[in-house]
């Protein structure tokens, strides 16, 4: 377990302030959903 | 317009954490077990707000008189300047506006 919880340390240290700021906050485009209704 | 309206109304998009925000008139906030979905009428743009605090901030901002004192009020130390982008993005996608 401890290899995975090392991961998750980097993982996280990896992301950028944009990438962290996006798990707040996520748009999500729904022009494709024109002919839907 | 006048000079006063001119004043008052900022720019589209443009987030000044010192000014009073408010969730905007054409946005219909839904909860969600992640947090919330926003839609706006107006703009056709859907977001998802994924933290619960998130969302009770963005519903409160109308109660303080810059989103700087909200932030302050119901957001710990450590996680404010976090806190502080997450408007700026709802501002610039109109979600929240100046009141």
């Amino acid at each position: 377990m401890l290899l995975s919880e090392e991961q998750d340390v980097q993982d996280t240290e990896a992301l950028s302030e944009d990438e962290v700021d996006e798990l707040l906050v996520e748009e999500v485009s729904i022009d494709g959903m024109c002919g839907v209704y | 317009m006048s000079i006063t309206d001119a004043r008052v109304d900022a720019p589209a998009g443009e987030f000044d954490p010192t000014r009073a925000w408010r969730v905007h008139p054409q946005v219909a906030l839904r909860d969600e077990s992640f947090g919330a979905l926003a839609y706006h009428y107006g703009t056709r743009r859907l977001l998802f707000l994924k933290s619960r605090a998130l969302v009770e901030l963005v519903s409160a901002l109308d109660r303080y008189d810059s989103a700087t004192a909200a932030i302050e009020a119901m957001v710990p130390e450590n996680e404010r300047a976090q806190y502080t982008r997450a408007l700026a993005r709802l501002a610039k996608s109109e979600v929240i506006d100046v009141h």
